[in-house]
């Protein structure tokens, strides 16, 4: 008798979501904020139409909520050279004024949200450091690219 | 005469000392008021830094990329932000430490056969690690973070197993007395 280990459905709307939805965005810091992104405001609780069909709203939403503390953890224990890099690539595939996009993210922080619930305190605020760090490396870049 | 000198030498150093608690203090009072009460609230439920984070918060690497594009002004920055994030983590640390030891008292007033050996070494692990931590927050004032990468691991590794071991002696104060055996 051969022994079929069944997978789990969270591991299996987990792995559903790595390859229909994550696998298309380019970089770390994108799969976190679209992750982030399927997250209610209000009640903290996350939802995704096709997973939510495919599998349960309850699965999707566990499925959801551990693909968004990986992909957390993941960028945030990138190094300063990394995210830059990572955020360039952000910054290209979302065909924003480059200008406008790195004035805007100084101003409203808005990879804040992008922190999911209950995580380590000092993990959050070195993410955030690293993002404020990155965006002012992207800034000093293109000052000195338009000094030439 | 030697003696004025060990003195004045002495009060210098406590003054040093001083100052960059005084700075230390004032760094992570800025970070403290830019994040809120919330974060507080957090860090009473949440586990202990994993020692990939405490690497990269303290990393070299970092410091070395951000020298190597030559401005003043990004220099600054990334010095105060990481400075910042390190004396939070001192202070989280601090208090993880706190949490640790409250449980741990907590359960040995369950336990039944308490061991005065033990509970000595463990109050002075708790006193190790409350220094180390009084330590590495003057130090990162005064040096900042990058300089204090082995012994902000060493720290980091020496909870980790202080806190193992403290929870193993929670779980056997809690288990059950095995059938017919008699407790004190």
């Amino acid at each position: 008798m051969s022994a079929m280990v069944k997978p789990l459905p969270v591991q299996e709307a987990y792995e559903d979501l790595l390859q229909r939805s994550l696998s298309r965005i380019p970089c770390d810091l994108g799969r976190l904020l679209y992750l982030a992104s399927t997250r209610d405001y209000n009640t903290g609780n996350y939802h995704h139409d096709g997973l939510a069909d495919r599998f349960s709203v309850k699965v999707a939403r566990s499925a959801l909520e551990i693909a968004h503390r990986q992909a957390f953890y993941k960028v945030a224990a990138l190094s300063l050279e990394e995210l830059v890099r990572d955020l360039a690539a952000y910054l290209e595939s979302s065909r924003e004024n480059p200008e406008e996009f790195l004035r805007t993210w100084q101003r409203l922080e808005p990879y804040r949200i992008a922190i999911p619930m209950e995580v380590n305190p000092t993990v959050a605020r070195l993410f955030a450091s690293n993002v404020r760090l990155a965006l002012a490396v992207l800034r000093l870049r293109q000052s000195t690219h338009a000094d030439r | 005469m030697i003696g004025v000198w060990g003195a004045l030498a002495g009060a210098l150093v406590l003054l040093l000392v001083l100052l960059a608690w005084l700075r230390a203090e004032a760094s992570s009072k800025d970070s403290r008021s830019d994040w809120g009460e919330a974060d507080q609230e957090q860090s009473e439920s949440v586990e202990a830094c994993s020692p990939e984070i405490v690497s990269q918060l303290f990393s070299a690497a970092d410091s070395k990329f951000i020298s190597g594009l030559e401005s003043p002004g990004l220099e600054n920055l990334f010095r105060r932000e990481r400075t910042a994030v390190a004396l939070h983590w001192v202070q989280e640390t601090s208090a993880f430490i706190n949490k640790i030891m409250r449980r741990h008292l907590e359960a040995s007033r369950l336990s039944a056969d308490l061991e005065i050996a033990e509970e000595a070494r463990t109050f002075l692990q708790y006193a190790r690690l409350k220094l180390y931590c009084g330590i590495l927050f003057v130090l990162i004032g005064l040096l900042g973070p990058q300089r204090l990468a082995g012994t902000a691991l060493y720290a980091e590794r020496f909870i980790q197993r202080v806190g193992e071991g403290l929870v193993e002696f929670q779980l056997a104060a809690r288990l059950p007395e095995p059938d017919g055996s008699e407790s004190l």
